[in-house]
């Protein structure tokens, strides 16, 4: 993938697990399909007669714009996943991700409180696990979902090390 | 009385083994004042139909009473003496000690809580003094540490003496000052030189420019030009308890404005204020992560400014306290915020603090097409000037060798800083349109509090640039910061560089006298380096 304009020059990103789009594919399969049912139930009381409001047109097109937008929301979850990175440098860890709106952000190892490893229950299935990192901000809200477990252990064991040898007080 | 109060305030060191003597106790009296509302619900509880009985005309007590009266004393005794019991349970269990490097607080007899909490991870002790408190001549003391909830560890009450006294102690612990074991010699309060008041008047003229002013004017016009319309004025009826809320938030911030002094000392910045409730604040030096200046547009007629600091312990708080608490300088003049700054960034790491500072209170970038900033503040490229019509001459950001300057707001003028060390992480966000104007915005993550530092609108080579030395400045500067106890923190710098900081300080506007610096060696020698961490 080509470097963005706001990544740091000479950056070489690591990427994901392209395993990672299923996750995001169950993820969108429930959301969106529950809304889109909910949404269409007006649709067919209204086909079946029971209802007389709303008019027709409008229990198409709500459903329908609803469908337009998770279609596209599905589209672009492998541009979205192919965009989350991550670069560790000598004294930060470099995460950027998304697309349209578009954010990279650097977290000085010696700034991480503790780091956490989640595993939920489709990404177990698939072997892969979300990498948390806690500064003392609340704001700094650095997941980097989507690593292989080995991967994912080895960064947290990786920055552990790091983060103790360059620990500062807040 | 008990050994809280007869015992030696001071706390030698003594080794481990004799430690448990150096348990304290809090206040006697400290459960009654804190549950007075207990009481009093007691009281009322009892004394409610007496009184509605007399209102009335009718004798004070029932006549069916008698019959009854046994059961209702034993009631009210028994109420009361589980109310008193509890209350002397909680204080007798309620012990403290600060020892070996840590402040260690005892409290619950059917649940036991200890807590501890280490002294050089202190981040601000606050002194305060409820108007019941005050009666009595007692203080809470709050000791606060980096994690945004609770106060780690809360003392109420103490004589305010002794909490004084405690206050001292800790802070001198805290700060590295090495206590010879045996000593029973009291640790001297730190000196402190007092910088600023606000006048009372000018309080209540700020209160009355405020922002919440305008939108109580702005409602009440809407109000009458209903009632107007729809010629019914019972609206107004319905407006009594919104103008009592009203008047409470404009006594609150009037109480807790009231006579506010900030002092420095080797300690760090003291905040005093409150009418009836007073508080003391003590944040030491390096705590404070990040500072806002605030102007709303009214203000900028008498050229009031505002401040607000995140700190560690403090963490956001919707109440007034907490509100009050992150309140560096509820109003004052350019030369008291100028006053303010020099003691939370005594190295300002620029050779002309004061006009870069002004700069990013009042600056302006010059209207004309891509001329070179005149007052160093890197601001928003003309390409984005559909994007930021009006703040694109204000956003900015200039860095010091210390500290990051972010300035913002056309009309809201706010100039925020961050030093160096105290940046947690950053981010760098780019959005559709700002990537189709060639700009992007830089978030310093900082500890909770009202500041949230964001660099608005910079152009992408720059917000990239910046990202990229704000990272290895933040990594420099945490280089220099190696203790958490101030005193024994190295000097950033060599000694020729921290020499030619020192007159900087005495360069800034206005200052009556040489600022604090005179009065320090008093206390120890070794606290003339507290400023450089």
């Amino acid at each position: 993938m080509r470097t963005e304009a706001i990544d740091p020059p000479g950056v070489q990103w690591l990427r994901v697990s392209p395993k990672y789009v299923t996750v995001r594919l169950v993820e969108w399969a429930i959301g969106n399909v529950l809304m889109l049912a909910v949404l269409s139930l007006p649709l067919i009381f209204v086909l079946l007669g029971w209802w007389r409001w709303p008019p027709l047109w409008l229990a198409i097109t709500v459903p329908a714009v609803m469908l337009v937008l998770a279609l596209w929301r599905l589209v672009l979850i492998p541009r979205q996943v192919r965009a989350i990175g991550y670069a560790e440098r000598n004294d930060d860890l470099l995460i950027r991700r998304g697309i349209f709106f578009q954010r990279t952000m650097v977290v000085p190892y010696g700034r991480m409180q503790y780091v956490d490893v989640a595993v939920g229950p489709v990404e177990r299935g698939l072997g892969l696990c979300t990498l948390k990192l806690h500064t003392a901000s609340a704001g700094t809200n650095a997941h980097l979902p989507g690593l292989p477990a080995e991967e994912g252990a080895r960064l947290r064991e990786q920055l552990s090390a790091r983060g103790e040898a360059r620990l500062a007080g807040l | 009385m008990s050994p809280a109060d007869s015992a030696a305030v001071s706390l030698p060191d003594k080794p481990e083994a004799t430690v448990e003597n150096d348990w304290k106790r809090v206040h006697p009296a400290s459960p009654f004042v804190r549950g007075w509302v207990a009481l009093a619900a007691v009281g009322f509880f009892f004394g409610r139909d007496a009184f509605e009985r007399m209102l009335q005309g009718r004798d004070f007590l029932d006549p069916n009473l008698n019959g009854r009266v046994p059961w209702l004393l034993a009631g009210g005794a028994v109420v009361l003496l589980l109310t008193v019991g509890g209350f002397i349970l909680s204080w007798y269990f309620t012990r403290y000690q600060v020892a070996g490097g840590y402040v260690r607080v005892n409290t619950g007899f059917l649940f036991k809580q200890q807590r501890q909490a280490r002294l050089d991870r202190v981040q601000a002790i606050d002194i305060v003094q409820p108007l019941l408190a005050r009666i009595f001549g007692l203080a809470e003391l709050k000791f606060e540490v980096a994690d945004a909830g609770e106060s780690a560890v809360r003392l109420a009450y103490l004589p305010l003496d002794q909490a004084k006294q405690l206050r001292a102690t800790i802070l001198a612990r805290a700060a590295g000052v090495v206590i010879e074991s045996g000593t029973t010699e009291e640790i001297p309060e730190a000196p402190e030189h007092v910088v600023l008041s606000v006048p009372p008047a000018r309080l209540i003229g700020s209160l009355l420019l405020s922002e919440q002013t305008i939108g109580i004017l702005i409602g009440a016009a809407v109000v009458i030009a209903t009632s107007v319309i729809f010629e019914n004025n019972a609206i107004f009826l319905a407006l009594i308890p919104g103008i009592l809320g009203i008047g409470a938030a404009y006594w609150s911030s009037f109480n807790k404005g009231y006579n506010f002094t900030a002092a420095i000392s080797p300690d760090g910045i003291r905040l005093r204020y409150g009418l009836l409730d007073t508080q003391a604040q003590t944040v030491p030096p390096g705590r404070i992560q990040a500072l806002m200046v605030t102007q709303p547009p009214i203000w900028r007629i008498f050229g009031w400014y505002r401040m607000h600091v995140n700190v560690a312990g403090y963490g956001v708080s919707a109440s007034s306290e907490g509100a009050a608490r992150t309140m560096l300088l509820p109003v004052g003049l350019k030369s008291d915020v100028m006053r303010m700054m020099s003691l939370v960034l005594p190295d300002p790491g620029i050779e002309d603090p004061e006009r870069v500072f002004t700069a990013g209170l009042d600056g302006l970038a010059p209207a004309g097409p891509e001329s070179a900033p005149n007052d160093g503040f890197i601001t928003t490229p003309r390409r984005a000037r559909l994007l930021a019509p009006l703040g694109r001459r204000r956003n900015g950001f200039f860095a010091t060798r210390t500290a990051l300057l972010i300035r913002s707001g056309r009309w809201w003028h706010t100039l925020v800083l961050v030093p160096h060390q105290r940046t947690q992480s950053m981010a760098l966000h780019q959005g559709p349109l700002a990537r189709r104007f060639g700009v992007a915005d830089l978030v310093l993550h900082t500890t909770a509090g009202p500041v949230s530092p964001r660099v608005f609108q910079a152009g992408v080579e720059q917000a990239v640039e910046l990202f990229d030395q704000q990272a290895a400045r933040a990594r420099e500067a945490r280089k220099r910061q190696t203790s958490e106890q101030w005193l024994a923190q190295v000097a950033p710098q060599a000694p020729e560089v921290a020499a030619a900081a020192r007159p900087k300080d005495g360069s800034l506007p206005e200052e009556p006298a040489p600022l604090e610096r005179p009065e320090q060696p008093q206390t120890s020698p070794q606290q003339e380096d507290r400023h450089d961490g």
